[in-house]
């Protein structure tokens, strides 16, 4: 999962127009035939951007959070890319490094990946097939964080993951330098391959790159811009890739901007001012609350709201009484009121509640509420009728239920609600708030006997599995571990067998895999082991010189289209 | 005067040893905050969280771990931050310290010079109404969180009257050093160093009032006056200097702990990336090595602050010295 970084309150949004919606909606990207003159128009200029605190190594085998997968983008490639293009389009997969799209061979085992030619890294070397073997296995000598989630399919991998300084691949990669072909053997047939290829951590680095954490020193790349200099407590510098020359307009465009400062210190309240001011561009974090009703008004052709492929959920731990009974946690679903939540979040603008897993427009989607009045496609209201029913026949009123959130306005906010919820079901509940950063290995960690908790996830890759897999899957859990994705420790070996059948059956039917996976996401949610809340929506903040903004349901804001002249 | 030095530097040490032992053994006993999984990565595979438990040494004995820190700390000075990898964290500090110093000089020029002037016009129009308006002025500075004031001086200069004759001048939040452009690193500081300054004026105003009426009671006043001395030369000569011993103590802990990065909130209302705003990253991520290299350089400037403090007793006070 990406990490988003400190979520702060938006309560009291509710003058954040809706408007806003439109004129997002309105500002598509440029047109291909008049980008020439754009670029011609628009080329140059400083981007100043601004986050509240950098977000580690730009080591890009290593960083796993959205904010750096952001400015990756521009700055490194593997050998496929999501499109760096508007909203959904965001989601496809484009060529990149590679040159063709290779057909499965060996009933999807096999493929064959032909390299363009004429590409140089940064330090003008060529990139070379040796360059891709070895860039995948650095990603098991550096300890990966993705290496044993994403590219343990690789033949070899096992070997690599047990032990990384010796890491080979033998059998699962093969390069040829005078064809400019490389070879993936994979262990078995995998639907989203392909993703996990266009993700930074495939990113094609020079095979001579360090074999261990780069840290503040970014390794050469062939995006259009290069990693200048980088200090996480002042500023991280990019400037233009001498060696760079556009060869795909979908996977590494060309930036109009000469250099981009991005700027790590200011508060949030600071950095909407220097946006106001002009001496900033852009900010990562969400604008907080008391600010957004005079961005809504004042400078609302400056903001853009777009939804995130994301939820905010409450995983009840399945072992631990009192939500080892179904019922009480088809209660909590029962009573929670989604709306009461999004209000919290700040409201109808932005965020949207949902009582499933998968987010709306994700793959594998299809509206159906179980838990609301009158069940059907869409949440409308709680029913603590049947909640308050539920929990009698459990009989488990009257025990002690703490709520774990993270120690922020928002998440506080949900785990008092919560707290409230399951009081009036007739339980002993407080919450306790932890630190942000701390929070997510807490909960996760089954001898901290958590019992409900307040989470987000954030989808890596647009596949049904990024969700349903790896929050809930038996593989996900384990015991003792500040590493157990699958926080409500919930193991069902039957719904196990149906995800491992729609990976499967994606690879040849997508679209009917994508219907299974919406039967799985009910499937789930009968079971409840987590309480789905809302998906949240992205705000950015835009200096009035910003133009040509778009927004990728990817990776966000693709920066480097973006201009300041 | 060798031996105090001495001892002033065993303490330093002693302190230094207790606070990194603490600081690592709270680490460690924390739940959810095991560095081998929060170093993988989320949803990391535990083949991963093991290989980085024994790439990092995690899985050697507690006092061992301390050791090897503490050596890499101050013998090899290679110890790199667990969150932001790869980033030295002494060079970090000491980069970080200019930003900090630059910002807590300025202040304690102005509140000194501050809480002087007020702490004397007040005391010699003792009960009249510029006295009683000092006093009040003194106590709004006094109470005013600073992160507070320093967000309104941000809003008014920043936002609201940014674009007037009066702030437009200001700069953008941000440090500017001092060895590239002096002028810039002046304009971005005057309105932190204000801001900082503003509570310690307010308190350093009305001890040293208090200190000063006290004084005007003693006898030693009262000799001066029997002299013939004018009211000018009795204040400052006389009544100034011994009542100047409290506000030396209390500047030399303020000013220690200001250094060693108690100015955070000055440093994060205004974008400046001092020590204090360093260590307050590095306690939010629990970035264990950043924190034992703040928490040290911090607890090193209190006791050298201390040991200042002590000397200049004996320069200003002549009772102090036979002692």
């Amino acid at each position: 999962m990406m990490h988003h970084r400190k979520w702060t309150s938006l309560k009291g949004a509710g003058l954040l127009a809706a408007a806003l919606l439109a004129q997002t909606a309105l500002s598509s990207g440029a047109r291909a035939e008049d980008r020439a003159q754009l670029m011609q128009e628009h080329r140059g200029g400083t981007m100043t951007l601004s986050a509240v605190s950098a977000a580690g190594t730009v080591d890009p085998m290593i960083n796993y959070t959205a904010q750096f997968w952001q400015v990756f983008q521009m700055t490194y490639d593997g050998l496929l890319k999501f499109k760096q293009a508007d909203r959904k389009e965001g989601f496809e997969i484009v060529l990149d490094l590679a040159e063709a799209l290779p057909e499965p061979q060996d009933d999807g085992k096999t493929y064959v990946f032909k390299l363009r030619k004429g590409i140089k890294f940064s330090n003008g070397k060529d990139v070379t097939a040796s360059d891709v073997v070895a860039s995948f296995q650095r990603i098991f000598k550096i300890n990966g964080p993705t290496s044993g989630s994403f590219y343990n399919n690789i033949v070899g991998a096992d070997k690599c993951l047990k032990d990384g300084a010796t890491c080979t691949l033998e059998g699962g990669i093969e390069g040829d330098d005078a064809a400019g072909t490389v070879t993936f053997h994979l262990v078995e047939p995998d639907s989203e391959f392909f993703d996990k290829l266009a993700v930074p951590h495939a990113t094609i680095l020079p095979a001579d790159t360090a074999a261990k954490d780069l840290g503040t020193e970014a390794p050469p790349g062939t995006g259009a811009y290069v990693i200048a200099s980088y200090d996480p407590n002042d500023k991280m510098v990019l400037k233009r890739n001498p060696e760079f020359k556009e060869w795909s307009v979908d996977a590494q465009p060309d930036g109009y901007p000469d250099e981009i400062v991005y700027r790590f210190g200011m508060t949030e309240e600071a950095a909407i001012n220097a946006i106001q001011n002009g001496q900033v561009d852009w900010m990562f974090d969400t604008p907080p609350a008391d600010r957004l009703p005079e961005l809504g008004t004042k400078y609302a052709s400056q903001v853009h709201v777009n939804p995130l492929a994301a939820f905010w959920y409450a995983p009840m731990n399945t072992n631990l009484a009192p939500f080892d009974d179904v019922r009480v946690r088809q209660a909590v679903n029962y009573a929670i009121d989604r709306d009461a939540l999004v209000g919290l979040f700040g409201g109808d603008v932005l965020a949207q509640p949902v009582c499933q897993i998968l987010p709306p427009d994700f793959p594998g989607h299809v509206d159906n509420c179980i838990y609301t009045q009158d069940p059907g496609p869409e949440w409308s209201a709680p029913d603590m009728e049947k909640a308050k029913e539920l929990v009698k026949e459990s009989g488990t009123a009257g025990q002690k239920v703490t709520v774990i959130a993270e120690d922020n306005a928002t998440s506080r906010a949900i785990g008092t609600y919560i707290q409230s919820v399951l009081s009036e079901l007739g339980y002993d509940a407080t919450v306790k708030a932890i630190s942000p950063n701390i929070q997510f290995t807490y909960i996760q960690n089954t001898e901290n006997k958590v019992q409900i908790s307040v989470s987000q996830w954030y989808m890596d890759y647009p596949a049904a599995s990024n969700f349903l897999n790896v929050l809930l899957s038996c593989a996900s859990f384990t015991p003792g571990s500040d590493s157990s994705i699958n926080i409500a420790g919930y193991c069902n070996k039957d719904l196990d067998a149906k995800m491992k059948a729609a990976m499967a059956q994606s690879i040849t039917d997508p679209d009917g895999a994508n219907a299974e996976w919406a039967k799985i996401d009910t499937a789930f949610m009968e079971q409840a082991p987590l309480a789905p809340l809302f998906t949240p929506k992205n705000v950015d903040f835009t200096s009035a010189r910003v133009g040509n903004f778009i927004f990728s349901n990817q990776f966000r804001w693709v920066i480097s289209q973006s201009w300041v002249k | 005067m060798a031996i105090a030095l001495f001892q002033r530097l065993l303490q330093m040490i002693f302190v230094m040893f207790g606070i990194s032992a603490l600081v690592f053994l709270i680490f460690f006993a924390t739940p959810g905050a095991d560095p081998a999984a929060r170093i993988a990565g989320r949803n990391a595979a535990q083949e991963t969280v093991e290989a980085i438990r024994k790439d990092f040494g995690f899985d050697r004995p507690l006092p061992v771990q301390y050791a090897i820190m503490m050596k890499r700390l101050f013998v090899t000075q290679d110890l790199t931050s667990f969150v932001n990898r790869g980033l030295k964290v002494v060079p970090q500090v000491l980069s970080a310290a200019p930003i900090t110093l630059s910002l807590v000089f300025g202040a304690a020029v102005l509140w000194v010079v501050g809480g002087v002037a007020v702490g004397v016009i007040a005391a010699m129009t003792r009960g009249t109404f510029i006295d009683r308006g000092l006093m009040v002025l003194a106590l709004i500075g006094v109470s005013m969180p600073v992160f507070w004031f320093g967000e309104m001086m941000n809003l008014v200069s920043q936002s609201r009257f940014h674009d007037t004759w009066l702030f437009s001048w200001v700069p953008g939040l941000g440090y500017k050093p001092f060895s590239t452009d002096p002028w810039s690193w002046f304009k971005t500081l005057i309105i932190p160093w204000f801001t900082l300054a503003a509570l310690y004026i307010g308190i350093y105003g009305r001890v040293l009032r208090a200190n000063l009426v006290e004084a005007y009671q003693e006898d030693f006043i009262r000799t001066a006056r029997a002299k013939g001395l004018g009211p000018m030369r009795v204040m400052l000569r006389h009544a100034l200097r011994t009542s100047l011993i409290p506000f030396v103590t209390m500047f030399g802990l303020d000013f220690g702990v200001l250094v060693g990065g108690a100015a955070l909130l000055t440093e994060v209302v205004f974008g400046l990336n001092g020590i204090g705003r360093l260590t307050y990253q590095a306690l939010l991520n629990l970035d264990l090595p950043m924190i034992l290299a703040t928490v040290m350089y911090a607890s090193f400037f209190v006791v050298v602050a201390n040991a200042v403090v002590d000397m200049v007793y004996v320069l200003i006070d002549p009772r102090v010295r036979g002692v």
